[in-house]
């Protein structure tokens, strides 16, 4: 590919995460705001909020954390509950890692900077549909580049104004709905529908685990799960065509 | 004008705390494992626990109320994501799944006020 063609390609998939991810911004202004108001409750100040908006970049661990923090747990405590929320990301990372074969040292940072629920599955995404071929970090960026300064923005008008939006609109409930719709089409085998069951399941049933641990437990749950439906459907296979 | 006032010592200790551990999680098998084959098992696990994950995050936020499962206030919340689901699923495309779910959330809420 020429150089020029290869430039244009490269802003054609950015252009494409950009799109992408614009379809997110709904959800992220109850949230934000929500999360903006809370670090203020937790003394973080209006600079404090905005720092943890654009620095952990991660909005239940940021929930978590001020929560903590306001009602006078232990600063220790704090940390490794918002910590313990983001382990998921943990699973992100190595999911990622096999799609990003050929990324420099550098780009590895980015991949892993940006690395949240909604630029991970929008990445899935892309790859299943088989778009992934060119620029895999042009299309991150681009999804990435569009939600992080609009999340520090609607921290910080939370934090700056106290802004929250009217509670009988429900608006927060956009957070759970937007990773509905981005994970139900991923789900293409059996195995995956039912450790998505077990998960949700666990998730409930866990939930008041010390910590936070419930969420990372759920996982674990919900994997094993899924690797036991696996092992069943390759079985009965086997039987059938013995 | 408020220019923002910048929080304790310990605010910005959580803030370092969870930030830069927060890198490190997701720099992890990034780090490691950039360029490296994993064993197909593994990654089949990783295929699993993709979903689960999202399941144990999403389902508590539909049928919380407060810090607690409360199927009489959020049954609503359920459905709602459900046809939300069924429309993704169908058709995908986030902002008009999103619009449905929520048009279906106050629908629900409306009629059964």
């Amino acid at each position: 590919m020429s150089n020029a063609a290869d430039q244009a390609s490269s802003r054609a998939s950015f252009k494409a995460g950009v799109i992408e991810c614009l379809q997110l911004i709904p959800s992220y202004i109850p949230f934000g705001l929500v999360c903006g108001v809370a670090a203020m409750q937790a003394g973080l100040g209006e600079w404090g909020a905005v720092a943890i908006a654009a620095f952990a970049f991660a909005g239940s661990s940021q929930a978590v954390l001020t929560q903590f923090l306001s009602s006078g747990a232990p600063l220790t405590i704090a940390i490794l509950s918002g910590l313990v929320v983001n382990l998921r990301m943990a699973v992100y990372s190595a999911a990622i890692a096999p799609r990003i074969a050929g990324a420099t040292p550098k780009e590895r940072v980015l991949w892993a900077a940006f690395l949240v629920d909604q630029t991970f599955i929008s990445n899935e995404a892309r790859h299943q549909r088989g778009e992934h071929m060119n620029h895999p970090l042009a299309f991150y960026l681009g999804c990435a580049l569009t939600l992080w300064p609009w999340w520090v923005l609607m921290n910080a008008i939370g934090a700056f104004a106290g802004a929250k939006l009217p509670a009988s609109w429900q608006l927060d409930f956009t957070i759970p709905l937007s990773f509905v719709a981005m994970v139900v089409p991923l789900l293409k085998s059996r195995s995956q529908i039912l450790a998505a069951i077990a998960g949700g399941a666990a998730g409930v049933l866990l939930y008041a685990m010390p910590l936070k641990l419930g969420l990372i437990a759920a996982c674990a749950l919900g994997t094993c799960v899924g690797m036991t439906v696996d092992a069943l459907l390759k079985l009965k296979t086997s039987e059938a065509t013995r | 004008m408020n220019w923002g006032g910048f929080g304790t010592v310990d605010g910005w200790l959580a803030i370092i705390g969870l930030a830069i551990g927060t890198f490190a999680i997701r720099y992890s098998f990034i780090g490691l494992l950039a360029g490296k084959k994993l064993p197909p098992r593994f990654e089949r696990a990783l295929q699993l626990a993709v979903p689960a994950i999202f399941a144990a995050l999403v389902v508590p936020l539909i049928l919380f109320q407060g810090n607690q499962l409360n199927l009489t206030m959020r049954w609503p919340h359920a459905v709602a994501a459900i046809i939300t689901g069924i429309y993704a699923w169908w058709r995908g495309g986030m902002l008009l799944s999103l619009v449905i779910g929520m048009a279906s959330l106050h629908a629900l809420l409306w009629f059964f006020a």
